[in-house]
């Protein structure tokens, strides 16, 4: 599992390592069962702070991601390995999408505007203004 | 225990007609790793040496493990591992003959875990300092500042000038003086990656005054960078309460802001994220420099 994580972004890093925790459950990077490295070994290969991993940690197991043993560290747990595979497949739909887009010239960040449009006129379509419809 | 390591209350500070250090309070809260940050001269330095009790506090009071560094040198210096930006070292020593110096100063030093930062670092027991290259001092005058288990580890600009495997077990080095319990970290840097990295409280000083200070979560929550655009171009910066700064051109200016803005007539937003601290540090500076 190679983790990489961006301080520059604004992304706070806690969610940055939370992201691609999900991610590497995901892509079959690590697998049910398995372990992820303790708190102070994975902040110094990543070299950040101790509490930015436990707290990363700590959101992972109650999403209920990860369970935290007392001692003998953190494991992914089974539920997980389920939703990893819908995320599979969902993303092969989101690289095909992306493939026909390509043919657009768009800028990534034109596409992120695209998607973020998409997705906040859905939530405002689904707020309770029915009266009107 | 007080739970501030290190508490420093309206401290003022003048070299000549220059306010080095403007009315700066602080607090350093116990096994925080604590960020300073600010451009050359901002009093970064100055504040540090305060802290270490090197320089007696004009006005205001500074209180590090609950006493004052310059009443107590020996009771505060004892916890405290300390790192410049160039490390004073004996340059006639040898490695070995250096880490033995340094035990005699520290009664709590540990000659065990000295020899596995020694190997760690790769450093040649036999070399003298003088033939040691920049990086290599740096790891050595972290090795003394590390080995004695500081409850306090003040770094002032540790990996200025340094290339980036040596900036990596520097802030490794911080990671796991944080990972023992209770230990503090207080350093300085102009290299905001390294902050945004590994601290969880950030302070940032600008011409002598604190601008800046809280946990480095709650910073990054108010502060929002967004992009406007305006449907006529506009010749000089558009004024927009609440913003700290404001850059740009033509139809397109950025706002750095830690509060809610009002909309703007005759523009929208196209672009509205979580501001980095680069983003919030060169907004800080910049906008306070085109008010003066």
């Amino acid at each position: 599992m190679v983790l990489r994580l961006n301080p520059a972004s604004g992304v706070p890093l806690y969610l940055q390592l939370i992201e691609q925790v999900k991610h590497a459950i995901e892509t079959g990077a690590i697998e049910t069962g398995e372990q992820l490295p303790s708190v102070r070994k994975m902040a110094e290969d990543l070299l950040i702070n101790p509490n930015t991993v436990a707290r990363a940690y700590r959101d992972l197991e109650q999403e209920g991601i990860i369970e935290l043993k007392h001692g003998s560290g953190a494991f992914i747990t089974d539920s997980v390995t389920a939703r990893a595979k819908i995320m599979t497949k969902a993303q092969t739909i989101v690289q095909s999408a992306l493939d026909r887009l390509a043919l657009f010239d768009l800028t990534e960040e034109e596409i992120r505007r695209l998607v973020e449009t998409e997705l906040s006129s859905r939530r405002a379509a689904k707020s309770p203004r029915k009266k009107y419809a | 225990m007080p739970e501030s390591v290190v508490a420093i209350t309206n401290l003022s500070r003048r070299f000549g007609a220059k306010a080095a250090l403007n009315d700066v309070s602080l607090d350093v809260p116990r096994g925080s790793v604590f960020g300073l940050v600010g451009e050359n001269g901002a009093g970064k330095s100055t504040l540090i040496k305060h802290i270490l009790g090197l320089w007696r506090a004009e006005t205001g009071a500074i209180r590090v493990f609950g006493v004052d560094p310059v009443a107590d040198p020996v009771s505060v210096l004892s916890r405290v591992g300390y790192l410049s930006e160039q490390p004073d070292l004996p340059e006639w020593m040898t490695v070995i003959e250096f880490m033995r110096y340094m035990q005699a100063f520290y009664p709590k030093w540990d000659p065990l875990y000295a020899e596995e930062l020694r190997r760690q670092f790769g450093l040649d027991r036999d070399k003298r300092i003088r033939v040691l290259s920049k990086g290599q001092r740096a790891k050595l005058g972290l090795l003394g500042a590390q080995a004695h288990r500081p409850d306090l580890l003040l770094l002032d600009e540790p990996s200025s000038g340094l290339d980036p495997i040596v900036r990596s077990d520097i802030l490794a080095a911080v990671i796991r003086t944080v990972s023992e319990e209770g230990r503090t970290v207080f350093f300085s840097s102009h290299l905001l990656e390294e902050i945004e990295r590994v601290s969880d409280h950030i302070a940032m000083l600008h011409q002598g005054k604190l601008v800046l200070c809280g946990p480095l979560d709650e910073i990054k929550a108010q502060y929002r960078r967004m992009t406007l655009r305006f449907e006529t171009q506009q010749s000089t910066a558009p004024a927009v309460p609440g913003a700290v700064s404001v850059r740009g051109a033509g139809r397109e200016w950025t706002i750095i802001c830690n509060q809610a803005i009002k909309p703007i007539d005759g523009s929208h937003v196209i672009d509205d994220q979580a501001a980095s601290l680069n983003d919030i540090f060169i907004g800080i500076a910049g906008g306070v420099h085109s008010l003066a």
